[in-house]
C-alpha cells in the first residue's frame, strides 16, 4: 500500500442516489462533506484576545464572537463556546500552551448541510431551536441536542451545516432522511 | 320519524360519495361529513353503550366534548379505540365499530346491568366487595381482588390493539410571535390584526376547517369567513388545521397535536400519522370558543337527545336534519336562530324556554318562521328508546318544577347555557371566575402574555367575537412593541334576556335517571350520594364519583356537577370552587409522544468507523451501551461458544485484532494538565515521562472507584486519556465539573476525542510482527524503542498517522493503535493480512471478556459503584503521599473495614461444571439473603480448560482458602461448589506482556 490512504466518511455507502420520499419538488437537499478539516482552538480566560488574533490570522478576518461564524478569505471560524473556536478547512494557528490549546477534530464530526425551502423545518422536527431565517441568519452558530446527541449548527450561504459526532452520524443521518422524505429530498456526498 | 339528509345546503360535497363500514354494515356519506353526521344521515342512532349500565348512547354533540358517540376505528394493528365520531372526518373505506357491547351496540346483553343500576352508585365496588363478613372483616381487599377482573371486563370503553402500532409519528418544534388557538371569528380576527402589525403568527384549529361556530351558520353568510381566511393567506400567517392545542406550559410553550393523515383514505406513506408540536410563542391568544351544555333531566342520555347547536351544525354544515318534529329546550337566547332555521327547512319546531319571558325581539324572528314557544317549561324526562320519541315536560312551579304534559318529538335538543373553554388557561394555574349573570366560569386575568378572545372570554355574539379577537390581536402586537390600532374589547355576554340558571329539572317526589357525566355514567343521584357520604370538597367528589374523568374530562358535565354539589351544600358555586383542568385538552396518542424515537431509533445508535469493515469480515454484533460492537467472528460451523474460545486461544498463541474504538478518549491540554491528572488519579502522575502511558484509577468524591484507564503523555502539556466504554461520558462530565466549579484556577482544556480516534488492539505473541509489517518505520515498535507502557506517534504505510501505546488488556504482548477515524478501514486493511498470514484472528467482545477474566482485569461489571480501590485489589495504586479526589472519604471506617468483599477468581470444584454471572457466593449453609459475595463475570477459559469467574467475596481469596464456597443461582440454575482463588488466574506475574 504505497499510495496514500483515503479517508472514508461515516456516511459513505449510506447516501441514496435517487429522489427521496414525496415525489415532485425537492424540499430538502442533504449534502455530506466527505473530508472535513476541523481544528478546535481554545483560549484561557485571560488570553481570549490573543487567541482571537491568532484565529483571525488564519481565516483572514476578525475572529467571531459567541454564537457566530465569520468566513474570511482563507478559512471559516466558528465560535462554538466562550473560549473555543472551530477553524474549518485550514491548518490551525500555532498557539503556545500558555496561550491556549489546539486539537484536531477533523475526523470527530460528520458535516451534513441541509438546504432547500424545507431545510429549517426538517431540522426543527428534531431540534428545539428557532432556525427561522430572521432568528438564525447566515453566520449563526448554535449547539443543541439531536435525539440526545450534542450537535453544532452553522448557517452559511450553502444552507444549515450540522456537525454530527461521527459515531452517531449514521443513526442521526437515517433519522434525517426519514424526516426529509415528507418534503421530498435529495442527498449527495462530495 | 327519522333524520333527513337535505337535498341542498351544508358544506358537504354531494358529488363525492364515500362508502364506509359501520359495525360491518356498508353505508355511505359525503366528502365533508364527520363519521357522526354520516351515521345520523343513515339513521344510525345507537352508536355506543355507556360505561357502567350499557345504556344505548347516540350522538350528543358535534365536537370534542362528545361523551356519547365514542367508537373504535380500524381493525388489527390499526385499531384505535374511543374515537369521537363527532370529530372524525369521514373518508372512503373508513371502518368503525361500536364498543363496550356484545354482540353489538344495538342489542347489547350488557344492558342487563341497567336493571341493577340502583346498586351501581358511586363507590359501588368498594362498598360491595371489600371487607364483606364473614369472608373478611374491616378493610379487607381479598374479595375485591377476585371480582376486579370480572368488573373491569364488564365496564369500560374500547379495547386497544395489542399489536405494535404500525403508524409513524413525529415531533416538531416551531417558534412564532403570536400563537392563536382557535380558528373561529375571534381567532381569525386576532391573527389578522397581529399579522398586519408585522408579527409572525401561527393559528391552530382542531377542526378540519376554519370558521368555528360560523361553519354552523347558513352557508350563504360565508363571505366574512372566506375573506378572513384569504387575508391570513396573504399575510403569510401559518395555519394548522386538524391540530389541537392540548396544553399550555411555562415560558409560552404550547403542545399541539396535528392529525396529519387521520382523515385520509389512503394515508401518504411519507407523512406521519400525527405530529406532536412544541410551539414557543411570545404571546398566545386563546380563542378556544365555548361549549354548549345540557341539563340534567330524566333519560337525558337517550339517543336523539343532543345540544341545540349540535343539531344546527348537523343541518347547516352537514346537510342532515336530525328530525322532523323537534323540541328545543333552553334557558338562554342562543337557540332561536337555530329554531328558525329548522322551521324554515320544514321541521315542526317547539321551543321550551325555562324562563318566564324573554325580550320580544329574541323570539319574533323564530315565531315568524313557524316556531312555537312555550315559556316556564323544561323537559322532565325523555321517552322512547332509540331514538327518543317524546318527552314529559315540567312546568316552573315557584322555585322548582311540577310535572307538565307529554309531547311527541323525534329529537330533543337542549341548551343549558354555554361554558367558555378556559381549559388552557387552567393549565397555567389561573383559576376561572364564576359569573352568575352568565351562569359560567369566565377567564381571570393573568400576568402571562396570554389573551382570551371571543366566546372563550364569554362573548356570545359573532360580531362581538370579531371585535374581541381584534382587541386581543392588537394587545398582542402592542405588547410585542408593534403599533396596532387599539380596539376596545366587548364585555362578556350579549344576550337580550338573561340566562336562567337551570342545571337539573327535578320534580318533588319523583325520581328519574338523570345524567351529569354520560361518559362515566355519573348521575345526579351519584353526586348527592357523595355529599350524603361526607364528600364536601369538589376535588374529592370528582374522584369518588368519577365525574369529569375519562376522555372528555368533564367538558360539559362539570358545571352541572358543581351546581348540584353547591345546592347540596347550601352554598353558591364560587364557594364550592372548581376542579383544575390539566393537559391534555383532548387525548394524545402515546405514539405521538414517542415520535420517531422507536424501533431502531429508540436510542441513538453509535457505530465505530470499523463497523462496516467488521461486518464485511464476518462479525456478529452486540450492543454495549449505545455502541454496536463486534461480539464474535464465527467461522463456518461455529456458534458463539466455539468462536470465542477459538479467538481467545488464537490471541494467546499467535495474534488477534479487536476494535476498541468505543473506549472513551479525552484530550487533556494546558499548563495545568499534569496537576489535574495528579489530583484525580489515585496514583502519582506528576512525573509521567513524555512518551509513556500509565494505568490509573479514579475515585468518586465518596471514595468509591469511578473508573480506570490509561493516560498517555504526548507532550509537556498534552495528554490522551482513555476511559472504559461504559464510563466515558461520566468521566468527561466529572472532570469538566471539577474544572468549572472547584478548580477554576487550573488552565486545562478537556475535549472528547472519542470520535476522532479509531482504535484497534493488536494482541498476542505475534503482535509486534503484525504492526511492523503495517508501519512505515517498523523499528519504532521494537522492544527497546517501545517497552511496556511506551507510547509512540508514527505513521502506518499510506501516510496514516497513528499513535501506539504498548499496553495490554489481554495479558499478552499487545499494543493499542489509534488512527484518525476516517482511516480506520485502511488501517485494518494493512493489519489484517499481516495477522491472517500468522494464523491470527479477529476477535470480539466475548473473547475480550474471556481474556480479561483470565487475567483478573476489572471493567464496569466489577467497578459498579460499590467497590473501593482495595476491594478491587488495586490498593497499591492509592498514593499515601498526596491528596486526590476521594482520598479523604475513602478512609471512612466502613470503607476500610476488614472483611469487605474483595475481588477474587472463582473455579468450579468439579471442573466440568459451570456457573453464571450474577450468582451469589455463599458458604453453602444458607441459600437465601445476600450471601457472602457475588459473581460479576464468567467465561470458559481456553487457557485453563474449564469455566472460571470473577467476583467479590467477603475477606477475599485468603479468607476462603480451604473453605467450602457455593455459587448459588436460585432463579436459573443449580448450586455449584466453587473454589475461591486469586483473581489473577492466568500468568499471574505478567511475564507474557513483557519482552
Amino acid at each position: 500500500m504505497a499510495e496514500l490512504a483515503t479517508r472514508r466518511s461515516a456516511l459513505d455507502g449510506h447516501v441514496p442516489a435517487d429522489h427521496i420520499g414525496e415525489p415532485g419538488a425537492v424540499g430538502v437537499n442533504l449534502a455530506v462533506t466527505r473530508e472535513v478539516q476541523l481544528w478546535q482552538v481554545a483560549a484561557w480566560p485571560d488570553t481570549v484576545d490573543a487567541v482571537a488574533k491568532a484565529v483571525g490570522s488564519v481565516t483572514g478576518a476578525q475572529a467571531p464572537g459567541p454564537r457566530l461564524a465569520i468566513s474570511g478569505p482563507n478559512a471559516v471560524a466558528l465560535r462554538v463556546e466562550p473560549l473555543k473556536w472551530w477553524i474549518l478547512n485550514a491548518e490551525p494557528p500555532t498557539v503556545a500552551s500558555e496561550q491556549g490549546a489546539v486539537v484536531d477534530l477533523s475526523h470527530a464530526r460528520t458535516q451534513v448541510t441541509l438546504s432547500g425551502p424545507a431545510a429549517a423545518d426538517c431540522l426543527m422536527r428534531h431540534l428545539p431551536l428557532d432556525l427561522r431565517e430572521e432568528s438564525f441568519p447566515v453566520g449563526s452558530v448554535a449547539s443543541t441536542a439531536f435525539h440526545h446527541v450534542g450537535v453544532t449548527l452553522w448557517r452559511n450561504d450553502a444552507g444549515i451545516a450540522v456537525f454530527l459526532p461521527r459515531g452517531f452520524a449514521l443513526s442521526l443521518w437515517q433519522l434525517l432522511l426519514e424526516t426529509a422524505a415528507q418534503f421530498g429530498a435529495r442527498a449527495q456526498i462530495d | 320519524m327519522s333524520a333527513t339528509r337535505l337535498s341542498q345546503g351544508g358544506r358537504i360535497d354531494r358529488s363525492c360519495e364515500l362508502a364506509f363500514q359501520w359495525d360491518g354494515k356498508g353505508l355511505s356519506g359525503y366528502d365533508g361529513d364527520t363519521l357522526a353526521s354520516a351515521l345520523l344521515a343513515n339513521n344510525e342512532w345507537v352508536v355506543a353503550r355507556s360505561f357502567k349500565y350499557h345504556r344505548p348512547r347516540g350522538v350528543m354533540s358535534a365536537g370534542v366534548e362528545e361523551g356519547g358517540a365514542l367508537v373504535t376505528l380500524g381493525s388489527g394493528a390499526h385499531r384505535d379505540a374511543n374515537v369521537r365520531a363527532t370529530t372524525q372526518p369521514l373518508f372512503s373505506g373508513l371502518e368503525a365499530f361500536g364498543q363496550n357491547a356484545w354482540p353489538n351496540v344495538r342489542t347489547d346483553l350488557g344492558e342487563v346491568n341497567s336493571l341493577f343500576g340502583r346498586f351501581f352508585a358511586a363507590g359501588f365496588y368498594y362498598k360491595t366487595f371489600m371487607g364483606v363478613p364473614p369472608l373478611e372483616w374491616g378493610r379487607g381487599t381479598w374479595l375485591w381482588m377476585q371480582y376486579e377482573k370480572v368488573i373491569r371486563r364488564a365496564a369500560g370503553m374500547g379495547r386497544a390493539s395489542r399489536e405494535p402500532d404500525p403508524d409513524h409519528y413525529e415531533h416538531a418544534n416551531a417558534f412564532c410571535d403570536v400563537l392563536v388557538v382557535g380558528g373561529g371569528p375571534a381567532g381569525l380576527a386576532a391573527a389578522q390584526v397581529a399579522a398586519e402589525a408585522g408579527l409572525d403568527v401561527m393559528l391552530v384549529e382542531q377542526d378540519s376547517k376554519l370558521g368555528g361556530d360560523t361553519l354552523n351558520h347558513p352557508a350563504a353568510a360565508d363571505a366574512d369567513r372566506l375573506a378572513a381566511i384569504s387575508a391570513l393567506e396573504t399575510l403569510g400567517c401559518r395555519v394548522l388545521t386538524h391540530t389541537t392545542a392540548f396544553g399550555l406550559y411555562d415560558g409560552g410553550v404550547a403542545g399541539l397535536l396535528e392529525r396529519v393523515t387521520d382523515h385520509q383514505s389512503i394515508p401518504s406513506v411519507h407523512q406521519p400519522r400525527q405530529r406532536f408540536w412544541t410551539v414557543r410563542a411570545k404571546h398566545t391568544v386563546l380563542a378556544s370558543g365555548a361549549l354548549e351544555r345540557g341539563m340534567a333531566f330524566g333519560n337525558n342520555d337517550r339517543p336523539g337527545v343532543m345540544t341545540v347547536n349540535a343539531a344546527r351544525a348537523y343541518m347547516q354544515r352537514y346537510g342532515v336534519r336530525v328530525g322532523d318534529k323537534l323540541v328545543l329546550s333552553t334557558n338562554n337566547d342562543s337557540v332561536y336562530a337555530a329554531a328558525s332555521e329548522f322551521a324554515k327547512s320544514g321541521a315542526e319546531v317547539c321551543v321550551l324556554d325555562a324562563r318566564a319571558r324573554v325580550e320580544p325581539a329574541v323570539t319574533e324572528f323564530a315565531e315568524a318562521s313557524g316556531v312555537r314557544v312555550e315559556f316556564n317549561t323544561a323537559p322532565y324526562t325523555a321517552h322512547g328508546r332509540s331514538p327518543v320519541s317524546g318527552l314529559t315536560t315540567a312546568r316552573a312551579d315557584r322555585d322548582g318544577w311540577a310535572l307538565g304534559d307529554r309531547m311527541e318529538c323525534d329529537a330533543l335538543l337542549v341548551s343549558g347555557g354555554w361554558s367558555p373553554v378556559v381549559n388552557l388557561l387552567s393549565h397555567r394555574q389561573v383559576k376561572s371566575v364564576w359569573d352568575a349573570s352568565l351562569a359560567c366560569f369566565l377567564p381571570a386575568d393573568t400576568d402571562e402574555p396570554l389573551s382570551l378572545a371571543g366566546s372563550a372570554a364569554g362573548v356570545w355574539n359573532t360580531e362581538d367575537c370579531v371585535r374581541s379577537g381584534e382587541a386581543a390581536g392588537a394587545r398582542a402586537a402592542q405588547a410585542l412593541g408593534r403599533s396596532a390600532p387599539t380596539v376596545s374589547a366587548p364585555a362578556p355576554g350579549g344576550w337580550a334576556t338573561p340566562i336562567k340558571a337551570v342545571y337539573e329539572v327535578r320534580v318533588p317526589g319523583k325520581s328519574e335517571k338523570c345524567f351529569v357525566d354520560p361518559q362515566h355514567d355519573v348521575s345526579t343521584e351519584d353526586v348527592r350520594l357523595a355529599h350524603r357520604e361526607g364528600y364536601v370538597s369538589v376535588e374529592h367528589m370528582k374522584r369518588y364519583t368519577t365525574l369529569g374523568m375519562a376522555t372528555d374530562q368533564g367538558k360539559v358535565g362539570n358545571i352541572i356537577g358543581l351546581a348540584l354539589m353547591a345546592e347540596a351544600l347550601g352554598r353558591e358555586i364560587p364557594e364550592v370552587g372548581t376542579t383544575t383542568f390539566r393537559p391534555p385538552y383532548t387525548p394524545v396518542a402515546l405514539g405521538a409522544l414517542r415520535g420517531r424515537h422507536v424501533g431502531a431509533h429508540f436510542r441513538p445508535l453509535r457505530v465505530t468507523p470499523l463497523h462496516q469493515w467488521n461486518l464485511d469480515h464476518g462479525a456478529t454484533m452486540t450492543m454495549a451501551g449505545l455502541w454496536h460492537r463486534p461480539w464474535y467472528f464465527a467461522r463456518a460451523g461455529e456458534g458463539i461458544s466455539e468462536a470465542y474460545v477459538r479467538e481467545a486461544t488464537t490471541v494467546r498463541e499467535s495474534v488477534g485484532l479487536v476494535d476498541v474504538t468505543s473506549l472513551g478518549k479525552i484530550a487533556i491540554q494546558g499548563p495545568d494538565a499534569t496537576e489535574l491528572l495528579n489530583r484525580v488519579y489515585t496514583n502519582p502522575f506528576a512525573k509521567l515521562a513524555i512518551g509513556k502511558a500509565r494505568y490509573g484509577i479514579m475515585l468518586r468524591d465518596d471514595g468509591l472507584v469511578m473508573d480506570d484507564g490509561t493516560t498517555w503523555r504526548l507532550g509537556e502539556h498534552d495528554y490522551f486519556m482513555t476511559t472504559t466504554t461504559a464510563h466515558a461520558a461520566k468521566v468527561m462530565v466529572f472532570l469538566e465539573e471539577l474544572l468549572q466549579t472547584r478548580w477554576t484556577d487550573l488552565k486545562v482544556h478537556l475535549t472528547s476525542v472519542s470520535e476522532q480516534w479509531a482504535g484497534v488492539a493488536v494482541a498476542g505473541p505475534c503482535s509486534r510482527e503484525v504492526l511492523e509489517e503495517a508501519l512505515a518505520d517498523p523499528s519504532v515498535v521494537s522492544n527497546e524503542a517501545l517497552p511496556f507502557m511506551g507510547v509512540v506517534e508514527t505513521r502506518f504505510k499510506g501516510d496514516i498517522p497513528v499513535r501506539i501505546a504498548r499496553i495490554s488488556f489481554s495479558g499478552e504482548r499487545a499494543f493499542e493503535a489509534y488512527v484518525p477515524s476516517d482511516y480506520a478501514p485502511s488501517m485494518m486493511d494493512l493489519l489484517w493480512p499481516a495477522a491472517e498470514a500468522r494464523g491470527g484472528c479477529l476477535y470480539g467482545l466475548e473473547a475480550l471478556g474471556a481474556l480479561r477474566i483470565e487475567k483478573g482485569h476489572v471493567t464496569g461489571a466489577e467497578l459498579d459503584g460499590r467497590v473501593t480501590i482495595d476491594d478491587a485489589g488495586l490498593g497499591k495504586m492509592a498514593s499515601k503521599n498526596k491528596h486526590f479526589i476521594g482520598s479523604a472519604l475513602a478512609k471512612r471506617p466502613e470503607l476500610e473495614r476488614e472483611g469487605r468483599a474483595q475481588l477474587v477468581g472463582i473455579f468450579p470444584v468439579d471442573k466440568s461444571k459451570r456457573f453464571n454471572a450474577g450468582s451469589l457466593l455463599t458458604d453453602g449453609t444458607v441459600g437465601d439473603g445476600h450471601g457472602e459475595g457475588w459473581i460479576t463475570g464468567v467465561t470458559h477459559s481456553p487457557a485453563l480448560g474449564h469455566w472460571i469467574g470473577l467476583g467479590f467475596i467477603k475477606g477475599g481469596a485468603s479468607a476462603w482458602h480451604g473453605k467450602r464456597a457455593v455459587a448459588t443461582d436460585p432463579v436459573r440454575a443449580e448450586d455449584v461448589d466453587v473454589e475461591i482463588v486469586s483473581p489473577h488466574m492466568y500468568d499471574p506475574n505478567g511475564e507474557r506482556m513483557h519482552g
